[in-house]
């Protein structure tokens, strides 16, 4: 016989165990139904008899494969498939199919089972029969009954089938870790069992038997990490963070010499050009240094060129003077972030002019320059070529004649123009007429440097983003070309080479050097860094936005080959995309977005936008910079999970243990909260270590996640009143407590130095490396150590603080807009009918998609708004959650709390899968569901509240009632016309308008309405 | 149409005394017959009635082993797919077009004869096919076939009205669109 079952199919064990039982032999085969050689499998498990007849349910395979055994095992059977077995899948589900109620009917069917078992030894008598199999084999996977209480005759049952040799051969074969109810979603094309309705049991409660498994992460954690957490969880006296005066690599230990793109000078940086390069680069050097690796951070100002020279002109200053005074207000701004450069240059200094220099020399050397002539404009008055930008004239294109037309583009027209084409030119700077003469330039001639380049980049290329790799590879795939390093300029480098005399270096081949004679300001020892002695291994971290990538990719890596002197070349390219504000694009024109020095003047602490920038950054695809995101991250994330955590922990500490940090004395909860730490701490060092600061983010919120959870577990404040055992509980759950924010200080370091040295201030302790090679959570803070003074590290963000914000830089109009010009709730409602009608008389008319679809986007959108609408509207309802006498909130009410929240939750899940978003949502949901269930237990109780009779809903208005009737009446009356016609098409709508209303009544007054719709009710 | 409902209709079918037919505690379908013995479970309690009567359907039902198994599975397949699944837009497509199929190259579920099976699944599926339009029906032409064979039969329609599977045929001579 052969078994055809899918991985992890719970009832293709009780399959393997009934053949066990038959003693037949059997072979099982996963398969999948999406296969088209399955395609007439209807669900698995399958079994196929040696004839080749095909059987799918399990309990009519039980009936064949074992002699008849009675009724009373029938019944069983068909019990366990029929309501234990969807029980069960309903149980386990999780995400959107996960069911609050299915624990209540599970543990009544458990009861069931019990109870039988007091009375008989096995569920059909005496003699064990197909009927505990087939129980037997519902209940294993999952370990439904780890954990339950009052169930002792079953437990017994339970242990003496799984002692069975027969049991244990089959769970030898087939281990119980490996199935879960979860596969039976992959069992059928129905999708499992979810549609099969659990039964609204009658009989009185059950009470708590089963373990509520709404999944937990601790369920997962193994021994050998509760070891190897147990293990780690000691006190080693923590080395020094050596803090030496000028880092050098050394042989053998790892040295990481970080860049950022270097700022254009003039360019006032927005929030996108930050957390593009400096900010992700400061991060990832303040952690490679507190890894323990020889960190240097190198950035500073391009400042040569074109744009610097007209800058000087509009401003009339010299371009040095330009560059001082844009210089300052790069450096004040990133001191401002919390930047720590090991050393913020510029490129307009000595060195830079000797490196760039020599390196030409070497490239010239080595045979990769070439001389062409470009043609260009010549102002003889000013004795100088004109860049593009430096001429004027008449716009070449016809029809259009503008005078003042751009040497790059014609404002008026709008063309592209070439400056050498403009009808009568004139320099922008003396007003006389250019002549056209044609001027030799030099080219890098990198199709000579391609091979070496391509060899180059097939082995680098595995550090990189992803975006990094796949425009240098088209850059590749296209071929390269020679590309023109001089340019007729003043403000730049001079070519030192005959006949070049009055050029200079484009910028691109210049600034690129910027990063070695920045790091020959800093050291005289630059060397090392760059051109290291073999044995010293330098890892160079590139950070920048994608346009930046082929500079450094491409461009100047060739260069470097060509000059082959062993410099260091990029192994990590750390390419973000790009940032948007409020989804749309910051423009310093325009006033939209927020710069550097705006950031400032908020107000808001420049950790916080570190810490927001961080999390936002654009890693793997565009993001968007958004004031309510930044508000919600600052409220839920810092303040309300890392604060309220880190503050409660030390509080404690201070006011019951006089600020001494008491002894840790583990239990298994402790290990397991260490074990989960672990793994958030290995998920953070993991992708720091890639630069993936984002991610990283997520693992230290997750820490302190945790340790919130197990503080509001463990609830030391009630520990602390109890007995002399329980106040021991309490001390080591503050101990511990306190350690975690000892680590979390630690960890958050890189992301917000300041509040992380605030954080260790009240900590009374110092910053403890990070053991990358072994990411385990140690003991920092050993008992008897004194902390500092609590206070909280984060304020609240207010929504009016933000909406100002939000109007003073752009990206409100649209909002102002849409608020002025809503409409209400009641007009949107019958746009919105008007326009369903039209969409039914369309489909009806006709079945060309091409006419209806755009009605129906239509409606789509009005309904859109309408739900918007209510939502804003002014609840006319009574306040949304009246209590009843005793004071506790009525199930009714909560049921409809309820309801509206999990709306909210699906509505936030399908927006974002930013868990952050929508993590504290589903928390009220789940208080509420807690509360829900505290209600119902109430109302069982007291009998005057047991029945929700119309006349204890005291919110249903009669007027509204006896409206809403009509309406219904109305409604159905319609619904039967219209169904008499017979198309489905049509009146399907009108039965879910019918059913929406009488689901209002319901909601109003408590009781189902009675209607003709009732399909299985009228006939019974 | 409800368990209680469908037991009393198949045991006029099978000439059996349906004797008193509830939903216990457990909201399970039982039946209490006249020796006071009471079963449980829908499919069980078909077994019952089956063994009870003498007509075709339930002669047929218990011919061998090997058809007892499958007119079990189609039972409980109607118990925990077709009745409940009827009501999901999703299951419901999927199971028209699962039996739509099937029936292409069977005119009964189990063997060449009327089962309990398919006394099962016609009950059970009686209101989705009830609820489908005519160019649905004509969709799943091969059910439809099935459901309108079954449906003929007096002890299986029991009074009911029919429905209306006519321009199926209609449209296997005329080939054109329906309303």
């Amino acid at each position: 016989m052969i078994i055809y079952t899918n991985e992890g199919n719970p009832l293709g064990l009780q399959l393997l165990m009934l053949a066990k039982f038959a003693k037949r032999p059997v072979q099982v085969q996963l398969v999948n139904l999406n296969d088209v050689k399955y395609k007439d499998l209807l669900a698995l498990p399958t079994l196929e008899l040696d004839s080749g007849l095909r059987l799918f349910s399990p309990a009519a395979i039980a009936k064949y494969l074992l002699v008849d055994e009675g009724q009373l095992r029938d019944e069983w059977l068909e019990w366990s498939a029929t309501l234990l077995a969807p029980a069960l899948a309903h149980h386990m589900a999780v995400g959107h199919k996960a069911d609050a109620n299915a624990l209540p009917v599970l543990n009544a069917l458990v009861k069931k089972l019990d109870d039988s078992l007091k009375s008989s030894p096995f569920l059909a008598g005496d003699k064990l029969s197909a009927a505990d199999i087939a129980v037997w084999s519902l209940l294993a996977p999952d370990g439904t009954l780890k954990g339950a209480q009052n169930v002792d005759s079953l437990r017994d049952w339970y242990g003496r089938i799984k002692a069975l040799p027969e049991v244990q051969q089959v769970l030898a074969e087939q281990p119980l870790k490996d199935l879960t109810f979860n596969a039976l979603q992959q069992s059928n094309r129905y999708g499992g069992l979810h549609h099969v309705p659990l039964k609204r049991l009658s009989l009185a409660d059950a009470g708590k038997l089963l373990v509520d498994t709404t999944p937990t992460v601790a369920d997962t954690v193994t021994d050998e990490e509760i070891s190897a957490a147990k293990a780690a969880f000691t006190y080693t006296a923590p080395k020094e963070i050596k803090e030496q005066k000028t880092v050098l690599p050394k042989a053998g230990e790892r040295n990481v010499l970080i860049t950022s793109a270097l700022p254009y000078v003039n360019n006032v940086p927005h929030l996108g050009n930050i957390i593009g390069c400096v900010l992700s680069a400061d991060i990832y050097a303040r952690y490679s240094r507190s890894a323990g690796y020889n960190t240097l951070l190198i950035c500073g100002t391009d400042e040569y060129g074109t744009a610097t020279e007209n800058k000087a002109l509009a401003e009339n200053l010299t371009p040095r003077e330009i560059c001082d005074k844009y210089f300052e207000l790069h450096n004040a701004i990133y001191r401002w972030f919390g930047i720590g450069f090991d050393y913020f240059g510029r490129t307009t200094t000595q060195e830079q002019t000797d490196i760039v220099q020599e390196a030409f020399k070497d490239v010239l050397k080595s045979g990769y320059i070439i001389t062409e002539s470009v043609e260009q404009l010549l102002c003889q008055k000013c004795d100088r070529f004109l860049a593009d930008r430096f001429v004027e004239g008449t716009c070449p294109h016809l029809g259009c004649g503008y005078e003042d037309a751009r040497g790059d583009q014609c404002d008026k027209c709008g063309k592209l123009v070439n400056a050498t084409e403009l009808i009568r030119p004139r320099c922008k700077v003396c007003n006389s007429a250019p002549v056209l003469r044609s001027s030799d330039q030099l080219f890098i001639d990198l199709p000579k440097a391609e091979p070496q380049l391509k060899e180059w980049v097939d082995k680098s290329e595995g550090g990189w983003t992803h975006n990094a790799k796949v425009i240098t590879r088209a850059w590749l795939k296209e071929g390269l070309k020679p590309r023109c390093i001089t340019r007729d300029l003043k403000w730049g480098i001079p070519v030192p080479h005959e006949g070049f005399e009055k050029k200079v270096f484009y910028v691109w081949f210049d600034a690129p050097f910027g990063y070695v004679s920045m790091t020959k300001r800093y050291t005289k020892e630059y060397q090392q860094w760059w051109q290291p002695a073999k044995g010293t291994d330098v890892e160079l971290f590139q950070f920048m936005a994608k346009d930046n990538v082929p500079f450094h990719s491409v461009v100047w890596p060739s260069v470097l080959l060509a000059i082959n002197k062993g410099h260091t070349l990029v192994s990590h390219i750390m390419a973000t995309e790009y940032l948007n504000y409020e989804d749309g694009k910051f423009s310093k024109s325009r006033g939209i977005g927020v710069f550097g020095n705006d950031a400032q003047e908020t107000g808001i602490p420049a950790d916080v936008w570190r810490f927001y920038l961080a999390s936002a950054r654009p890693e793997g695809q565009d993001s968007s910079f958004s004031w309510n995101d930044l508000a919600a991250r600052n409220n839920s994330e810092l303040l309300n999970n890392l604060g309220n955590f880190v503050n409660r922990a030390l509080v404690f500490c201070e006011k019951n243990f006089n600020s001494t940090v008491p002894e840790v004395a583990t239990t298994q909860d402790e290990l397991v909260l260490l074990a989960l730490i672990n793994r958030e701490l290995k998920g953070y060092i993991n992708s720091l270590e890639k630069a993936k600061l984002r991610d990283g983010i997520r693992h230290l919120l997750a820490i302190s996640r945790h340790g919130n959870g197990y503080m509001q577990t463990q609830q030391p404040w009630v520990l602390l009143k109890g007995s002399d055992d329980q106040k021991k509980r309490a001390s080591t759950i503050i101990a511990l407590c306190v350690n975690i924010a000892c680590l979390l200080a630690n960890l958050l370091f890189p992301y917000m130095p300041t509040t992380a040295r605030t954080l260790f201030g009240q900590l009374n302790a110092k910053q403890t490396p990070l053991n990358a090679e072994k990411p385990l959570a140690t003991l920092l803070l050993p008992a008897g150590h004194k902390i500092g003074k609590p206070a909280p590290l984060f304020a609240k963000l207010e929504q009016s603080f933000i909406d100002e914000l939000k109007g003073k830089y752009g990206g409100a109009q649209e909002t102002k807009a849409a608020a002025q010009s809503q409409p209400s709730a009641a007009d949107l409602e019958q746009a919105v009918q008007a326009q369903a009608d039209k969409v039914r008389q369309l489909k009806a008319s006709t079945k060309d998609k091409a006419v209806w679809q755009p009605e129906v986007t239509k409606l789509l959108e009005l309904k859109k708004q309408l739900e918007g609408a209510k939502k804003t509207a002014p609840n006319p309802a009574p306040a949304p959650a009246p209590t009843s006498s005793n004071g506790v909130q009525s199930v009714q009410d909560l049921e409809k709390a309820i309801q509206e929240q999990g709306d909210k939750v699906r509505r936030l899940k399908g927006s974002t899968k930013d868990k952050a978003v929508w993590q504290p949502e589903v928390n009220i949901l789940l208080d509420l569901k807690k509360k829900l269930e505290a209600a119902q237990k109430a109302a069982k109780a007291g009998p005057a509240a047991a029945v929700p009779a119309p006349s204890a809903a005291p919110s249903a208005d009669a007027g509204q009632v006896k409206a809403l009737e009509d309406k219904i009446a109305q409604q159905a009356e319609k619904v039967r016309t219209l169904k008499a016609s017979g198309d489905a098409s049509v009146w399907k709508p009108e039965v879910d308008a019918l059913l929406a209303l009488k689901n209002q009544l319901t909601a109003l007054t408590g009781i189902p309405a009675a209607g003709s719709q009732g399909k299985s009710k009228k006939k019974k | 149409m409800c368990d209680v409902a469908t037991v009393q209709k198949i045991a006029n079918c099978l000439g059996v005394n349906p004797g008193k037919v509830q939903l216990n505690e457990e909201q399970v379908v039982t039946r209490t017959s006249g020796q006071k013995k009471s079963v449980a479970g829908f499919a069980t309690i078909l077994e019952s009635l089956a063994s009870e009567s003498k007509s075709e359907t339930a002669q047929n039902s218990k011919t061998s082993r090997e058809v007892e198994a499958q007119v079990y599975q189609w039972i409980e397949f109607s118990v925990l797919y077709v009745a409940p699944g009827s009501k999901d837009k999703y299951v419901s497509k999927q199971l028209l077009a699962d039996f739509n199929k099937l029936f292409a190259s069977k005119s009964y579920l189990v063997g060449h004869f009327i089962t309990l099976a398919d006394l099962a699944v016609y009950y059970a599926i009686n209101d989705l096919v009830k609820s489908l339009s005519p160019v649905e029906k004509e969709a799943y032409l091969n059910l439809s076939r099935w459901f309108d064979h079954l449906q003929n039969r007096p002890d299986v329609h029991q009074g009911e009205p029919l429905l209306n599977f006519t321009t199926i045929y209609l449209h296997g001579w005329a080939t054109g669109t329906h309303i």
